[in-house]
């Protein structure tokens, strides 16, 4: 469903991802890991268009959209959960989902899926009308995914889901990102925490400072050592 | 006690309309973070459109705001798109001494185009007056503040209850997030750029019957806006409608109870005044 | 202080091009020597603005009053109480230091936002204005005619054209010196922290309160010196043109088109649209009323989009383009 071509990518002149290549098939649940710098937002924003390539492609279903608007992956059914959340603090949790699902494919089924989100999330519709702003770590979590939703995406991609969260709300997020993937969602998840990544996904790649450093199944990354010195910047 | 009374009705209706023009810039510079010292310049152009359809066609301003609003409007799109988003990111101050170049180009074409002399636009309404009690209203006023109340509500509405509004709230809450929402980021700034001159267009045909208008009035309906506009904390509805009744109760009470040169310091008195003791301005919980 | 300033103030290219700046009255004619006399009064002003606008990031508005105290007061001082107006410019100074630390204490106390320390200045500008138009020993609204120029120098007189000249090109001079000291000494870094983020500079210990009175008082006081030698130059103090505004629009926009915050910046602001406007004004102001500043406005826009990171930013790159070097400091 989507392939990375030797990308490199970057802010200005300098570069953060040097040839990355990575694949990944449709209802595929894929880790991206490494350490603080590695470039996964790097990367992760170039697949939402909001970093420009200096070289390399991605095809998304066959397509290349390596120059394409955000707007038009987005519509496409490439979505992000970005890192830290980012949800409109001065708008309310209805008006955040509704936001999330103003692109062009999305938006006739928003009433509809709305209702599905709210289902999925039922602490978030007990409190409907609130500030986004005024919700916890975890709460804001569950809108930002149900935002990622609302948005008809055929990839989900996480940036950092656990970050902040406590052990149980972690927990519980990853319950729902397994439950979505059970029904058939591709997820690309962007984790520091190793473990956990691990847990979740079937394949995994490990950046070190723009390169790959280590690829393939969840044991095997696991195992090989290299992804032990990647972390530690060895 | 009369004067009372009439400085604050006067105040009141004229305030709403500076409220109006408040929103305009507020919401340009929420969306994209640019403050448009070329703002007046835009209402004389507006007003000045109204007056060459008045001597080209007979029509009465509030009618040629008919054409002069999409006029106005798409003038609004092309500057933004050719003049101000190349200068997006770049320095504030930067921006803004491009839109007092702006502000010398529209002032002088029109002085070109028009001469130097005052002239004043009729219109049908000109003269009429509505009498409460002791106080006498003019008519263009309370048409003005209607309208403007109006569109101060239409535009509330607009941001609370459309898909447009809510991406204009968002792209100014989080640009990054409102892009990862596939919301064309760049395209909500034109169209909130050009939506607020359209605003100033209409705002000139409310301003013009019964006034007589001169090139060079555009900075001091800029600083007027200004003053209104940070009076109301920059980005709150509210705060930015009360600031604009302030300002114009404060003219109001300037000019009647004072000197003309010396009324028209009272808002800048007033603004100092509130600015000094509440910085953060007239905000408070209000929903943006 | 930083070597560079003792390098700079060693340059043979400084030196070189000051002694030929010397000789331009001896080539110009009239009309052109009084181009560049203005120029040098707004190069002057614009880089005694810039140390408080551009460096301490403060964009102050008042800058008309210092300029008016040291052009009306002075003037008031010599006209109606005889009194010398190297002293008179002393005393201007001294006014206009006091005022701007006044405002400088006020911007501090208060905590005011960039946008309402604009405009709250601005206020202090318009009612300059209204003061001096309503005091009659400031002249009013008719202003100040000065002494005729016989060039006695103890008398604050220049002799007309080419004195004048060699006065301004000291005071240009003058106050880029102070620039680019300010900005090779401590005062320049506490300054650019201060306009980068004034919360986190407080946080350091920066005290944020005397270097906003020690910038405006210096800005302050090199406005109002040039105010007085520039009124000294038109010989009518006239405030419509001394106290309004309208000047200060003009400083900032050559500050900021030239080079917000650099040694240089504002001198090259001015001197390339100053000279711009008056031969504009010139050749067109007679033709069509508002052609001349129709198209200076079109040009300011034109240059504002090629170069929106200032003029001195644009000649940079071009010189380290031409020798291919890492960095150049002007």
């Amino acid at each position: 469903m989507l392939e990375i071509d030797n990308l490199v990518a970057g802010y200005g002149a300098v570069p953060v991802l040097h040839e990355v290549s990575i694949k990944l098939g449709a209802g595929e649940a894929i880790g991206l890991l490494g350490a603080n710098n590695a470039g996964k937002t790097t990367l992760i924003n170039a697949l939402s268009g909001m970093v420009t390539p200096m070289s390399g492609r991605i095809l998304f279903e066959g397509q290349d959209v390596t120059h394409l608007s955000p707007k038009r992956r987005v519509e496409l059914g490439i979505v992000q959960v970005p890192e830290g959340r980012m949800i409109f603090p001065e708008m309310s949790i209805r008006e955040n989902l509704l936001l999330g699902g103003i692109n062009a494919r999305a938006r006739p089924k928003r009433p509809h899926r709305i209702d599905e989100v709210l289902e999925l999330f039922p602490r978030l519709k007990e409190r409907l009308s609130q500030h986004a702003g005024t919700l916890s770590g975890g709460e804001q979590q569950m809108l930002a995914i149900g935002r990622g939703l609302m948005a008809e995406a055929k990839l989900l991609m996480l940036d950092e889901p656990s970050l902040g969260l406590s052990p149980l709300f972690v927990q519980y997020i990853f319950e729902i990102i397994d439950r979505l993937h059970a029904a058939g969602l591709t997820i690309l998840l962007v984790e520091q925490n190793l473990m956990l990544t691990l847990r979740h996904a079937q394949r995994c790649y490990v950046l070190e400072r723009g390169h790959i450093a280590v690829e393939g199944s969840a044991e095997h990354v696991r195992d090989d050592p290299r992804t032990r010195s990647a972390y530690l910047g060895l | 006690m009369i004067e009372l009374w009439q400085a604050m009705a006067q105040g009141v209706l004229i305030g709403s309309t500076y409220g109006l023009l408040a929103l305009g810039m507020g919401l340009v510079y929420g969306v994209s973070g640019v403050v448009n010292f070329s703002h007046g310049d835009f209402i004389s152009l507006g007003m000045f459109m109204c007056l060459a359809l008045y001597s080209a066609l007979s029509l009465d301003p509030y009618v040629s705001a008919i054409i002069t609003v999409p006029v106005m409007t798409v003038i609004g799109a092309l500057v933004y798109r050719y003049l101000i988003r190349p200068m997006v990111g770049h320095q504030f101050l930067m921006v803004v001494q491009l839109t007092l170049g702006l502000s010398l180009v529209l002032q002088n074409g029109i002085l070109m185009v028009f001469g130097g002399q005052p002239a004043r636009t009729p219109s049908m309404v000109d003269s009429k007056l509505i009498i409460l009690g002791d106080v006498v209203l003019r008519v263009p006023h309370v048409i003005a503040f209607v309208v403007s109340f109006a569109l101060a509500i239409g535009l509330f509405v607009m941001l609370r209850s459309t898909d447009f509004g809510r991406s204009i709230r968002a792209v100014h809450q989080n640009a990054h997030a409102a892009a990862l929402m596939g919301i064309d980021v760049s395209r909500v700034q034109v169209l909130t750029f050009a939506l607020g001159i359209g605003i100033l267009a209409i705002a000139a045909a409310l301003l013009l019957p019964g006034t007589p208008i001169q090139p060079t009035q555009g900075l001091r309906y800029t600083v007027i806006t200004l003053l209104v506009v940070v009076l109301g904390g920059m980005t709150n509805f509210v705060g930015i409608m009360l600031g604009g009744l302030i300002i114009g109760i404060a003219e109001a009470f300037g000019t009647i109870y004072l000197s003309e040169t010396l009324g028209a310091l009272m808002p800048y008195m007033i603004f100092v005044v509130i600015m000094l003791f509440r910085p953060q301005g007239l905000t408070w919980r209000s929903p943006r | 202080m930083r070597q560079e300033f003792y390098q700079t103030l060693r340059s043979p290219v400084l030196w070189g091009g000051l002694a030929i700046a010397a000789l331009l009255p001896f080539v110009l004619t009239s009309y052109y020597l009084n181009i560049v006399i203005l120029a040098l009064v707004y190069v002057a002003l614009a880089s005694s603005w810039n140390i408080v606008g551009g460096m301490a990031g403060q964009i102050s508005m008042a800058h008309s009053l210092f300029i008016g105290v040291g052009a009306m007061f002075s003037t008031a001082l010599l006209i109606k109480l005889g009194i010398n107006m190297w002293l008179g410019m002393l005393i201007s100074a001294a006014i206009a230091g006091a005022l701007g630390a006044i405002i400088a204490w006020i911007d501090f106390r208060f905590q005011l936002g960039h946008l309402s320390f604009v405009l709250i200045t601005l206020a202090f500008a318009e009612m300059g204005g209204i003061i001096v138009e309503g005091w009659d020993f400031l002249g009013g609204a008719s202003g100040l005619m000065l002494p005729r120029d016989t060039g006695n120098f103890v008398a604050f007189q220049f002799g007309g054209g080419r004195g004048a000249f060699w006065v301004m090109l000291v005071l240009a001079t003058l106050c880029v010196i102070v620039n680019i000291a300010i900005l090779n000494a401590p005062l320049g870094y506490y300054l650019r922290s201060i306009r980068d983020n004034e919360k986190a500079a407080q946080a350091i210990g920066v005290n944020v309160l005397r270097y906003k009175v020690v910038a405006m008082v210096i800005s302050a006081m090199l406005a109002s010196i040039v105010g007085t030698a520039y009124v000294r130059y038109l010989t009518f103090a006239d405030p419509y043109l001394l106290v309004s505004p309208v000047i200060t629009i003009e400083i900032v926009l050559f500050a900021t088109v030239g080079g917000l915050g650099r040694a240089f910046g504002p001198a090259l602001g001015a001197l390339l649209l100053v000279p711009l406007g008056e031969i504009l004004r010139g050749k067109l102001g007679g033709t069509l009323p508002g052609l001349h500043y129709f198209i200076y406005g079109i040009v300011v826009i034109a240059v504002i989009l090629a170069t929106p990171r200032g003029l001195l930013s644009l000649l940079e790159s071009l010189w380290m383009r031409w020798r291919g070097r890492a960095t150049v400091k002007l």
